[in-house]
């Protein structure tokens, strides 16, 4: 089993513009209801990961005010270079480099860093529990 | 972030560049355009003053006061006879001129006399006026509302930028402190700045007190150059001061506007203090104390 067995298509979890402001970044987090946001270019090349961590330790070391939290680009607070995988690779090595770097998601770009999908923990244990059920 | 510079002044002129790595620039001219004489005067004087100093500068004067307190405060020249005089002293002095503008339909009409358009700070997010502003294809001077927060300050950025105009100036004239009363935050020029956007310091709208007076706002222009000070040092790439040969019967904003005998000495604190901070960066580096404690 690979990971583009599994994987979120870009239009089921969130995918930001580097220019996304802080705010609407929580917005999508929480439509989707999902603890990662993707942040990609303008020709959708992975730039950088936000995920509830991130806000947790955001909102525990910043100084400034909330509501200027809010209106920064929502890639100054990302991690850049995040893990990664590639559709092509095998299910078991995803969720082994998860366990790893103790995440629960993982963009999953193609070979120009183009972000193509996402690979998230819940949809990824269920497939390999029961690999023949949908 | 990048930063961007803007160069304003089309034609004859000789035009001005305000950004990172260019000589501090002052914007300046009496409020209100009172009359043809008075306003050709004024731009004499600046200039010599400017030319001693070797300040680029920029000559701004309104035709319309649309935000007076009272009704029958004098509200202006009008469009067509007020940019027929910011047109003149263009030709006549070779320099830059900027006006506001608070009605949307007059921008077309600004945008073509003036060398940069003027968004006053009562209408920094009107969308209509922002964009507008923006089709004039000319730099903006875009000032921070009394009311407004530095950081909301991109949503306006934006907006001009929506509109497909990437030349903008940000200004800080203060923040409202309850009534009638303004602060400076300077902590405002750096969070402006982020945008990537050169800043303004407008010193005499700063010292303002808003309405103070019953129908008319007053001010303590006293404390001018201290804030000059304080803003040069903080890091700015434009100073606007409004000014008068004889504040006491100005037209418009009588109690704030600064005496133009004092301007020569403040230009050169202010380019001395501006002076001072770059050697101070090349010397020892950019600022550099992280955002957040570690």
């Amino acid at each position: 089993m690979i990971v583009s067995d599994v994987m979120l298509p870009l239009d089921k979890f969130p995918v930001l513009n580097q220019y996304t402001i802080f705010k609407v970044c929580l917005d999508e987090m929480g439509f989707w209801r999902l603890g990662v946001s993707c942040i990609v270019d303008e020709s959708g090349h992975l730039l950088g990961l936000f995920t509830d961590g991130d806000l947790r330790r955001k909102l525990l070391k910043i100084q400034k005010p909330i509501a200027s939290l809010f209106v920064d680009d929502v890639l100054d607070h990302s991690i850049r270079d995040p893990h990664k995988v590639k559709s092509s690779d095998s299910l078991a090595s995803a969720v082994e480099l998860m366990e790893i770097h103790q995440v629960w998601d993982l963009p999953v770009v193609d070979d120009t860093n183009k972000l193509v999908g996402l690979l998230h923990l819940h949809p990824a244990v269920k497939a390999l529990l029961h690999p023949h059920s949908n | 972030m990048n930063s961007r510079t803007i160069t304003v002044g089309y034609g004859n002129v000789k035009p001005v560049t305000i950004g990172k790595g260019h000589p501090l620039v002052y914007i300046g001219g009496p409020c209100a355009i009172e009359s043809r004489d008075h306003a050709f005067y004024m731009a004499d004087q600046i200039s010599k003053i400017c030319s001693r100093l070797n300040i680029p500068w920029i000559y701004k004067s309104c035709y319309d006061k649309d935000c007076r307190s009272a009704p029958d405060s004098f509200h202006g020249l009008g469009l067509d006879h007020g940019l027929q005089i910011l047109s003149a002293i263009r030709e006549e002095f070779g320099v830059p001129v900027v006006s506001d503008f608070s009605d949307p339909a007059w921008a077309s009409a600004t945008g073509e006399v003036c060398d940069m358009i003027q968004v006053p700070a009562y209408l920094c997010r009107q969308t209509s006026v922002l964009k507008a502003a923006a089709t004039t294809n000319r730099p903006i001077h875009l000032k921070k509302g009394q009311f407004m927060s530095p950081w909301n300050m991109k949503n306006s950025v934006r907006k001009i930028e929506a509109a497909g105009n990437y030349q903008i100036l940000l200004a800080d004239r203060g923040t409202f402190f309850g009534y009638n009363m303004l602060v400076n935050d300077f902590t405002s020029l750096p969070i402006m700045a982020r945008t990537g956007y050169p800043v303004c310091f407008d010193a005499t709208h700063s010292i303002q007190l808003p309405t103070s007076m019953g129908n008319i706002s007053g001010g303590q222009r006293e404390f001018i150059p201290h804030l000059v000070r304080a803003a040069a040092a903080c890091g700015i790439h434009a100073l606007f001061m409004e000014t008068h040969n004889d504040p006491p019967n100005a037209m418009s904003d009588a109690n704030t506007v600064l005496d133009m005998k004092y301007l020569e000495y403040i230009l050169a604190h202010a380019k001395a203090m501006h002076e001072a901070r770059l050697h101070l960066l090349a010397e020892h580096g950019e600022d550099q104390v992280h955002v957040e404690a570690q």
